[in-house]
């Protein structure tokens, strides 16, 4: 089972880097807050039909005038204890059945959206290296017991390893330090028992598609680490992860893009909602 | 009007004329008022800019034989080119209490600060540090094991404070009223830094600034040969148990002080072993660190939770520090630096204004915040090897340049402060005279050392070189030590000596903070040159009575000039009178004696926190072999200029009215100090 859904999420990947790559090349040469705000609008404008149409809209619109009508009454009897108690009981109500009947939407755009926010996390979670900058590189080996493969890391112009490979032992784990060169995306080229492992890496200024991870057969490392082909199942490597720095920026930094894209977006859904005529 | 054939002038040019006169009326107006301020000396146009450079225990004798040996070729060119003298330091020559003259223009009795340590007579004598003072808030609400304290209205409690100590008025202040700038990268004797008035002073606070614990450097070390938590002067050892070659380590960090007894935060580092590479993985949360044995790590922020009360968020405080695995395998062995206060979003105020250190920050990335930058108390434990406290203290000096650097960049005009720690921190550790034997070290190792402190003296002479090739010829350059430096191969227990003589009871004394009996205590020492009478009505159990005070006083004076070494050498210069050599309003924690030891003499380490040892006269067997406490008289340090010096012998008080002139100013009243530019 576990296989299964790490081969579709494999798959979907596939579809979603084929979109994603060049549809958001656009955010690698623009500032950060400019390219998240420009991304918000076609999502909310988006997520907005996409509710309309799997949404029940005539139950919102019936709940949506029972609120408002029990909101008239706690507005027309304040004198009336019970009146006003009943009134805002089915308000309450109302809010539930709301949200009971946004379950639907949220289900079908819940794989969507999770794929898009893969992609938009490969520019916005993490900066590249500069040039000179260091960084630790991390790879997880599979198996168990005390036979550790022959590991080598072959010279790359991106960058140099300064220190490694270090072992630590209880885990299973190679770790290297890199001093990033030259700008641009390189391949690390690692050597495991003589089999050819490689992991991306980005060096650069700008905003570039950084792929902190590239991840083994797990469906949820492989649907959060979008960019790579994930390990097979018998590699000797579980995953590979290099440790990129955050990106500090209120509107596309590592602690704050997602809150942005998704409060920006829910800005642009409400100002086209009238347009396009959607109860919400 | 080649453009208007008519001659008429248009609308275009008639706007562009109105606003050029507009503009030139206001610079005009401005000119004039500015120049209304300026009383005396050049005007503005030849002294916009001074250039001081603090060189911490530049000795003018070794300076003055190096530059004989043609070693310090900038140096000389400036002595030749503008003046090279001895400055006068201040009694004692301790750091805070000289850079405090050079603040104020003034002497110890414009600042209130005589020596490292002072105490408080209406508590008999509880030491605390003369600089600033920590005192506790005020108002909070008991929650579980916490405290609450909420400063908004209406509760408005108060967070506990840090308070300058340092009374009188910087000179600074008499430039941002002028409306000159002035910049300073880590002045000492002013942390929490002082208020700018008008905004156009700027300062990042040096010697004084604690690390996250509070303290002037406290080190950790985690290793495999340490048997049991160990707390030592300066930092602590903690073992380590190694389990498939993986342990935890427990970092200290900042006291929770939302805690009703407040503890400190912790930070648990897993630390990582791998022998066939020599090398380790150090993770701390959310980031790893690889070292190979023997490297140091860049500087790596950390961040400590402080536990709030149920329903208030945990209060986060972040600093930064330095790992360096000094051994890997087969004894596990990491130095954790003093933990400093992080310059990117500092947990407490640094700097003038406060946001100034985070701009810098901006521009360097991390870099070291702490007062005391060179770790000389890892050495003196015997944690750093002399080659590793010289890396250390070498990291540092880069730290410095890059901060030099970015100084400079941003320098444009008015007055330009930049201090270096490194003449000072080596020098205790690695100067050695050789006229004299070093009491710890062979002839090679102590000739090491001080060839090393040659080298470091060189290197400062590059650094002032590329600036005087930069700025030599546009500012008025100033580079100036708050004094020399000495052997201290021998210590003197005063408090000791005090009691041999009578002054001080009961014959088994260990310390005048435990078993001293006041009531036979006529007179103890405290703090490196502080001499105090047991006053009636000052001291809390008081027994001197003021009438007796001065005969006592010339007693004491009199016999401590007179003590001698067993090989004859005389131990005490001089011995200074309070009320003879300090005049003001701040001195009333001023000691009464203050006692100038002769080179290679002075107070010994028990002394300093009123301790009492067998003897009176010993070895000094720390590696900290060299210092300045000593006569004022002896110590003087540097000073350099590259425009003319006319006085024959200026002191630190003459440093700040000497500035002010340049700018054309007047010297203050208050100030005591000379312009060393005209005679």
């Amino acid at each position: 089972m576990t296989d299964a859904l790490a081969q579709i999420a494999a798959w979907l990947n596939l579809a979603a880097n084929a979109l994603g790559k060049p549809l958001l090349a656009f955010v690698g040469v623009m500032p950060g807050w400019l390219s998240a705000t420009l991304v918000s609008a076609p999502l909310g404008l988006v997520l907005l039909v996409v509710f309309k149409y799997t949404s029940n809209q005539r139950a919102i619109r019936r709940v949506r005038d029972d609120i408002k009508a029990h909101l008239l009454a706690i507005k027309l009897f304040p004198d009336s204890l019970w009146v006003t108690l009943c009134a805002q009981g089915r308000v309450l109500r109302g809010a539930l059945l709301l949200l009971v009947l946004a379950i639907v939407p949220v289900l079908v755009m819940a794989l969507p959206v999770t794929l898009f926010l893969g992609q938009l996390g490969l520019w916005y979670q993490s900066r590249p290296l500069r040039a000179g900058e260091e960084a630790v590189v991390t790879m997880t080996l599979n198996g168990a017991g005390p036979d550790w493969p022959a590991v080598s890391l072959a010279p790359s112009p991106g960058a140099q390893a300064t220190i490694g490979p270090v072992r630590i032992l209880s885990r299973r784990e190679l770790c290297w330090n890199l001093r990033a060169r030259e700008n641009g995306y390189h391949r690390m080229e690692f050597l495991v028992d003589g089999q050819p492992v490689e992991k991306e890496l980005a060096v650069g200024e700008a905003f570039m598609r950084t792929s902190v991870q590239r991840p083994g057969w797990q469906w949820p490392a492989i649907l959060l680490n979008p960019a790579e082909r994930p390990f097979p199942p018998a590699s000797p490597v579980r995953a590979i992860q290099i440790d990129y720095p955050d990106r500090a920026s209120w509107t596309s930094g590592t602690d704050w893009w997602m809150a942005y894209v998704f409060a920006a977006s829910m800005v642009f859904a409400l100002c086209f909602r009238s347009f396009i005529k959607v109860n919400l | 009007m080649a453009g208007n054939p008519t001659g008429k002038l248009s609308r275009r040019e008639m706007l562009k004329g109105s606003a050029a006169v507009a503009a030139a009326a206001c610079l005009g107006g401005l000119s004039f008022a500015s120049g209304c301020r300026h009383k005396s000396g050049p005007g503005r146009g030849q002294a916009r800019r001074v250039i001081v450079i603090g060189i911490d225990g530049m000795d003018p004798m070794l300076a003055q034989t190096m530059m004989a040996a043609g070693l310090l070729p900038t140096f000389a060119k400036l002595r030749d080119q503008g003046g090279f003298r001895p400055l006068g330091t201040s009694i004692p020559p301790q750091s805070p209490v000289a850079w405090a003259n050079f603040i104020n223009g003034a002497g110890p009795g414009s600042h209130g600060i005589f020596d490292f340590i002072h105490r408080r007579p209406e508590e008999q004598c509880t030491p605390f540090y003369s600089a600033a003072e920590t005192v506790p808030g005020k108002g909070y609400w008991n929650v579980g094991d916490h405290r609450l304290q909420l400063t908004a209205w209406p509760f408005n409690h108060q967070p506990p404070a840090t308070l300058l100590r340092r009374q009188g008025v910087p000179f600074w202040d008499h430039l941002d009223e002028a409306g000159i700038e002035s910049t300073f990268y880590d002045l000492p004797s002013n942390y929490p830094p002082s208020p700018s008035k008008h905004g156009r002073h700027r300062c990042l606070a040096g010697m004084g600034v604690p690390d996250m614990l509070g303290s002037y450097g406290t080190y950790q070390v985690f290793a495999e040969d340490v048997i049991s938590l160990q707390e030592e002067g300066g930092g602590r050892r903690s073992p380590l148990l190694f389990d498939q070659e993986s342990a935890t380590a427990t970092l200290i960090g900042p006291e929770n002080s939302l805690l009703k007894e407040p503890k400190p935060t912790t930070l648990e580092l897993q630390l990582h072993r791998d022998r066939e590479a020599n090398a380790a993985v150090i993770e701390i949360p959310g980031r790893k660190i690889l070292l190979k044995t023997g490297q140091w790590s860049p500087w790596v922020k950390l961040e400590f939770t402080m536990s709030a009360p149920a329903l208030v968020p945990d209060k986060k405080v972040g600093g930064i520090a330095r790992f360096y695995l000094q051994e890997a395998a087969p004894n596990f062995r990491l130095y954790v630096s003093p933990i400093n206060i992080d310059p990117s979003n500092p947990a407490v105020r640094i700097s003038e204004p406060g946001e100034f250190v985070n701009g810098i920050s901006s521009d360097l990335g991390l870099f070291p915040t702490a007062g005391f930058q060179e770790d000389h108390k890892a050495f003196s434990n015997r944690v750093f090897t002399e080659d590793e406290f010289i890396t250390q203290a070498g990291s540092v000096l880069d730290d410095r340049l890059r901060l030099l650097d970015h100084a400079l960049h941003n320098y444009d005009d008015g007055l330009l402060f930049f201090y270096f720690s490194s003449t000072d921190l080596q020098s205790h550790m690695l100067w050695w005279d050789p006229k004299e034997k070093h009491p710890t070290r062979s002839a090679a190792e102590a000739a090491k050392g001080f060839d090393h402190i040659h080298r470091l003296y060189q290197k400062m002479d590059s650094v002032v070189g590329d600036l005087v090739a930069r700025y030599g010829d546009k500012a008025t350059v100033l580079v100036m030590s708050d004094h020399g430096f000495g052997n201290f191969g021998r210590q003197f227990g005063l408090n000791t000596w005090l009691r041999q003589e009578g002054y001080l009871g009961p014959a088994g004394c260990k310390s005048i903070m435990q078993d001293v009996d006041w009531s036979r205590t006529r007179a103890y020492g405290l703090g490196i040159n502080g001499l105090y009478l047991n006053l009636k009505g000052r001291e809390r159990d008081g027994i001197v009575e003021p009438a007796q005070r001065e005969e006592l006083l010339v007693e004491l004076q009199r016999k401590l000039e007179a003590v001698r070494d067993a090989d004859g050498r005389q131990v005490i210069g001089r011995v200074y009178r309070a009320d003879k050599v300090y005049s003001g309003s701040a001195t009333a924690l001023a000691p009464d004696l203050i006692v100038g030891y002769h080179r290679g003499y002075r107070a010994s380490w028990a002394t300093c926190l009123g301790g009492l040892t067998d003897q009176v006269l010993m070895d000094n067997d720390s590696a900290w072999s060299a210092d300045h406490c000593a006569d004022a008289a002896e110590l003087p340090g540097v000073l350099f200029s590259n425009r003319p010096i006319q006085a024959g012998a200026p002191s630190l008080i003459d440093m700040a009215p000497s500035i002010l002139t340049r700018f054309g100013l007047s010297v203050p009243g208050a100030m005591e100090g000379k312009n060393f530019f005209v005679e």
